[in-house]
């Protein structure tokens, strides 16, 4: 059945051209997720579209069709003054980047939408980018039932701060194993969402770099990639 | 039925053109066959004679018929400002301006995270090595406004300061002669952002 959606808000994560004339715009919808439409002539000298389909602006936006088919007919601007400059913006590209490898095609994810929505904007008032994006990272791999619950043993017991702990992949956190490598008090401030402590921030990027290097597979991620060349000139 | 081989070959040719698939290609290849045989002789002319001859400038790294281009050889252009472009076809607009008597970098591209366009495929460590002759004295970021174009100038920025070079950005903001009232509401608030003391 064909489908008609009007005014959905929605980011575009990526553009890429198709065709002579036309873009391929994927996009991150509140009511329908992930999606690729057709911006039919979005090419062509004058037309306006275009300089709106860019990535982090908050837009509404109007398609038809199903499958690869579907087809955009109108994008509106949202407003507000988010503008991603700097490391900010190459960070604004690394979430859409896990947002374009790891989000299925078609899945609404409502509260990840919103925290998207929070994430650019902490990107684009705040001096430390780091928190922002682990707190993103957990929020996304939780949200698709990738990572489990930080605040509790995967058995049930409690977690005690001065301990260490394992984490198990589909599981979740661990009695101390061989690799015990979180803290007890770090894997308690992920849960709560409290990234304030430096320590915290250091342990849980190398958990996210575990559960997402897992997810993600062997094709490593360009933007990751691209600052590590970025560095060596 | 199968085409014959050198029909294939030329419409499989064809597709090398950005944008063009199967059936744009074998469009042009019965067009420029039946109807312009002698546009199609030109092409195959001009591509071999292209190729044989252009390369890109040693200095600014556009496309060059000689080691150091017209632009880069100029005495009359000035030396000591640097403008930073993404392709040939931005080059040209600006000296349509004739507004700009400085010389150029072409990058060929921009760094594209998202499409693994990185700094090794753009011309970002020819432009530090460029930028270093001693002559240049401004580097003038005139990428693309968009996120891509905004990337580069940031990284091309960063690396270009940390080596004691003085680096500007092309400014952005409403149209000339433009009026808030047909202006897009991204650009009236990029130009809000980007405001400047008067
Ligand atoms: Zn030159």
């Amino acid at each position: 059945m064909s489908e008609r959606v009007d005014g959905d808000p929605a980011f575009v994560l990526h553009t890429r051209p198709w065709r002579e004339t036309s873009l391929i715009v994927d996009i991150f919808s509140r009511h329908h997720g992930r999606l690729g439409l057709v911006a039919r002539g979005a090419r062509r000298a004058g037309a306006a579209v275009k300089a709106r389909l860019i990535p982090f602006q908050p837009l509404t936006l109007s398609w038809f069709g199903r499958g690869q088919l579907r087809t955009l007919h109108a994008a509106e601007w949202q407003g507000g003054g988010l503008m991603l400059r700097g490391h900010a913006l190459m960070c604004g590209f690394y979430l859409n980047e896990l947002l374009l490898r790891l989000l299925p095609e078609g899945d609404a994810h409502e509260t990840l939408f919103d925290h998207y929505t929070l994430a650019l904007a902490d990107l684009n008032s705040r001096p430390e980018v780091e928190p922002v994006l682990r707190r993103f990272e957990l929020d996304l791999l939780t949200e698709l039932g990738y990572a489990q619950s930080l605040g509790h043993l995967a058995s049930g017991g409690v977690i005690d701060p001065e301990a260490r702990y394992g984490y198990e992949i589909g599981a979740g956190v661990i009695p101390p194993n061989r690799a015990a490598g979180y803290s007890g008090r770090a894997l308690l401030a992920l849960a709560a969402g409290d990234f304030s402590q430096p320590n915290t921030l250091a342990e849980g990027k190398l958990l996210m770099r575990a559960l997402l290097a897992h997810y993600l597979g062997d094709k490593p991620l360009a933007t990751r990639q691209l600052l590590i060349d970025l560095q060596r000139l | 039925m199968p085409l014959p081989g050198s029909l294939e070959t030329l419409i499989d040719a064809l597709r090398a053109l950005p944008g063009v698939g199967p059936k744009s290609a074998a469009r042009m290849a019965y067009h420029l066959l039946q109807r312009d045989r002698n546009g199609a002789a030109r092409l195959a002319a001009g591509l071999t004679h292209a190729l044989d001859k252009l390369h890109h400038c040693q200095r600014c790294n556009n496309f060059s018929e000689t080691p150091v281009c017209d632009t880069c050889a100029s005495p009359r252009r000035d030396a000591r400002q640097l403008c930073v472009v993404e392709m040939p076809t931005d080059l040209n607009r600006l000296e349509e301006t004739q507004a700009y008597k400085g010389l150029y970098f072409v990058l060929m591209g921009r760094l594209s995270p998202l499409d693994g366009i990185g700094p090794r495929e753009i011309g970002l460590e020819r432009l530090i090595e460029r930028a270093r002759d001693g002559v240049t004295e401004e580097v003038i970021l005139a990428t693309n406004f968009t996120a891509e174009g905004e990337a580069t100038a940031h990284y091309a920025s960063e690396l270009l300061k940390a080596r004691g070079l003085k680096v500007t950005r092309i400014a952005r903001g409403l149209p000339a002669g433009g009026e808030l009232e047909h202006v897009d509401g991204m650009t009236i608030a990029q130009a809000l952002l980007d405001r400047r003391p008067a």
